[in-house]
């Protein structure tokens, strides 16, 4: 099953692909535009920092660092599995109705149905801030792609259990697109800042904290109780979206809009 | 012999919020149970062509996305292929295929091939296999020259050919077909009802069809189950619909005038025969021909003894 997954995978990629590719110029154009955009921003922290040095205790090369995991991790949550931003309007229109009926598993098959060619741009500025951090070595480059790889499974949950909401309630796609975008802003501050309740917050409810703080901490100075508590909040809160998608599953009332792939 | 589909007691209900006024629906939402499908029970056996038709909101489709393990019953049974859908989905995908009228399993932007090239991998099969199961349904379903052709650019009977050639692919031995010619005009539902069934022939696939479209069950199906508010009011062959629901014939004549006259003759009142003779003692008849009434009427007697 899972090397024919795998093999569906590539496969779906490369459809992705094409259909990005339909006109070049578009998807260059795209991805040219989604780096400057990280630039702006990225500059703007630049300028801040250049001023006042450090926010507590946080300096640029920290923010690079940050900046580098959470490009990372979206950029392979939007290219390879957007589809679960597109899950609540699948299930409110019906159209999970192809996927239930062929012998895939839903889950991948909804999340591989969707591609934005443009994060292409994401990953490319999360693999420079890494190289700009100040915090480069050849094994931290491998423990880096690890953290970047558990964010993303974070990342992705979170805009499951987000979606998984349209089973149980109607029009519920603006509300998961809001809470998804706080948790991407939040991702990208300095994790300093945040303290006392804030904190709670940010590693809890919204948890941009594993996305900012732990991976930048691991970076800089590697902790066994950090990493532990890192790789079991990011895999439990995975396991536990995957939970929340074969719950609502069996509540799909499917639906007779018209639609096209 | 043994039956490729088994549906015993078969209901589902939906419980739906209702619509208040004002902030209520926030603070005390009410709800509102639909039973779609009421205890619906019937067998089908491996190569027949069935009909599932009734009016909007009969169940029709609720009943083929239960059978087809989209939806989970509320309760009752079914079996298709000695699967029970809803528990072993992945195993009974390898042996149904379904084609929705209103939806699209194609990929809007691509070329229809791409699609096609997806659906046997899904599949998992072989590339010979594939190749040549494609090659097959393409000279069948004649759609070689849309091969090239992005989804988005192919007219609606164009497409649904496609679809019909996407949900065969995998050789399935049950077709669940709703609604396949919605939208379509004359020509090309004569094309599609004409295709779906020579490739039942062919291939002995067993055909469960719903349509609003009679022509659909009389040219495809050789059983008819009409179903109306989610329970069975009518399931048996063509021919014995025709016969049960047949109790008017139509006559055509005419007169000597040029005048032409249509008249009905409710056959349980009076015999064909004696409306015949008093119809020519009646009138000076040059020209006369009997009709049964379409089938549509056929149906909608159906309906309304059903209510």
């Amino acid at each position: 099953m899972a090397a024919k997954n795998w093999k569906l995978f590539w496969f779906i990629q490369k459809l992705n692909i094409k259909t990005a590719f339909l006109s070049k110029g578009d998807a260059f154009v795209n991805i040219l535009m989604m780096l400057v955009n990280n630039f702006s921003f990225i500059f703007m922290w630049w300028v801040i920092f250049a001023d006042k040095g450090t926010i507590k205790g946080w300096n640029f090369g920290d923010m690079a660092l940050m900046f580098a995991i959470s490009c990372m991790s979206f950029s392979l949550y939007a290219v390879f599995f957007r589809g679960t931003t597109e899950l609540p309007r699948y299930i409110e229109e019906g159209m999970l109705d192809n996927y239930l009926c062929s012998p895939q598993n839903v889950l991948f098959a909804v999340s591989t149905s969707f591609s934005t060619f443009a994060n292409w741009g994401d990953f490319l500025t999360g693999l420079l801030m890494y190289f700009v951090s100040g915090y480069v070595s050849f094994s931290g480059f491998f423990f880096f792609l690890y953290l970047s790889f558990m964010a993303f499974l974070l990342t992705y949950a979170l805009r499951l259990i987000l979606s998984t909401f349209a089973f149980y309630f109607q029009r519920t796609e603006t509300l998961g697109h809001n809470i998804f975008m706080t948790f991407l802003i939040f991702s990208n501050q300095p994790a300093s800042i945040f303290s006392g309740v804030y904190k709670v917050l940010f590693l809890c409810i919204i948890p941009a904290g594993f996305v900012s703080l732990f991976p930048v901490a691991l970076l800089k100075n590697f902790s066994l109780g950090d990493f532990l508590i890192f790789t079991a909040g990011t895999s439990g809160f995975f396991v536990l979206s995957l939970i929340f998608f074969k719950h609502g599953l069996k509540h799909y009332t499917s639906g007779n809009r018209f639609g096209i792939r | 012999m043994h039956n490729i589909i088994e549906v015993n007691n078969l209901t589902k209900k939906f419980i739906l919020k209702k619509h208040q006024k004002g902030l209520k629906n926030l603070f005390h939402p009410a709800y509102q149970t639909l039973t779609a499908v009421n205890n619906l029970s019937f067998a089908i056996k491996p190569g027949e062509r069935v009909a599932f038709i009734g009016p909007n909101g009969a169940g029709k489709s609720t009943t083929i996305k239960m059978l087809s393990a989209i939806l989970y019953p509320t309760s009752g049974e079914a079996r298709v292929l000695d699967l029970v859908p809803w528990d072993n989905r992945q195993q009974l995908s390898y042996n149904i295929g379904t084609v929705f009228g209103q939806r699209s399993q194609l990929w809007y932007h691509l070329p229809v091939q791409d699609s096609f090239a997806l659906i046997g991998k899904i599949y998992d099969l072989s590339e010979i296999t594939f190749k040549k199961r494609l090659s097959h349904l393409v000279r069948l379903f004649e759609v070689r020259d849309l091969l090239n052709t992005p989804t988005r650019s192919l007219s609606l009977g164009q497409r649904m050919r496609c679809e019909i050639v996407a949900s065969l692919i995998h050789k399935p031995k049950v077709l669940f077909l709703d609604e396949p010619t919605i939208g379509l005009d004359i020509t090309a539902k004569a094309i599609i009802r004409n295709l779906i069934k020579k490739q039942a022939l062919e291939e002995e696939t067993t055909l469960l069809l719903t349509s609003h479209d009679t022509d659909d069950m009389e040219k495809v199906c050789q059983r008819v189950i009409v179903i109306n508010k989610g329970k069975l009011i009518f399931d048996d062959s063509l021919s014995s619909l025709r016969d049960s629901y047949l109790n008017k014939k139509y006559v055509e004549f005419t007169t000597e005038s040029g005048e032409k006259i249509r008249q009905e003759i409710n056959t349980r009142q009076t015999s064909v025969k004696a409306a015949l003779d008093k119809l020519v003692k009646d009138y000076h008849v040059t020209d006369l021909t009997i009709e049964n009434p379409p089938m549509e009427e056929i149906i909608k007697e159906i309906y309304a003894r059903g209510d």
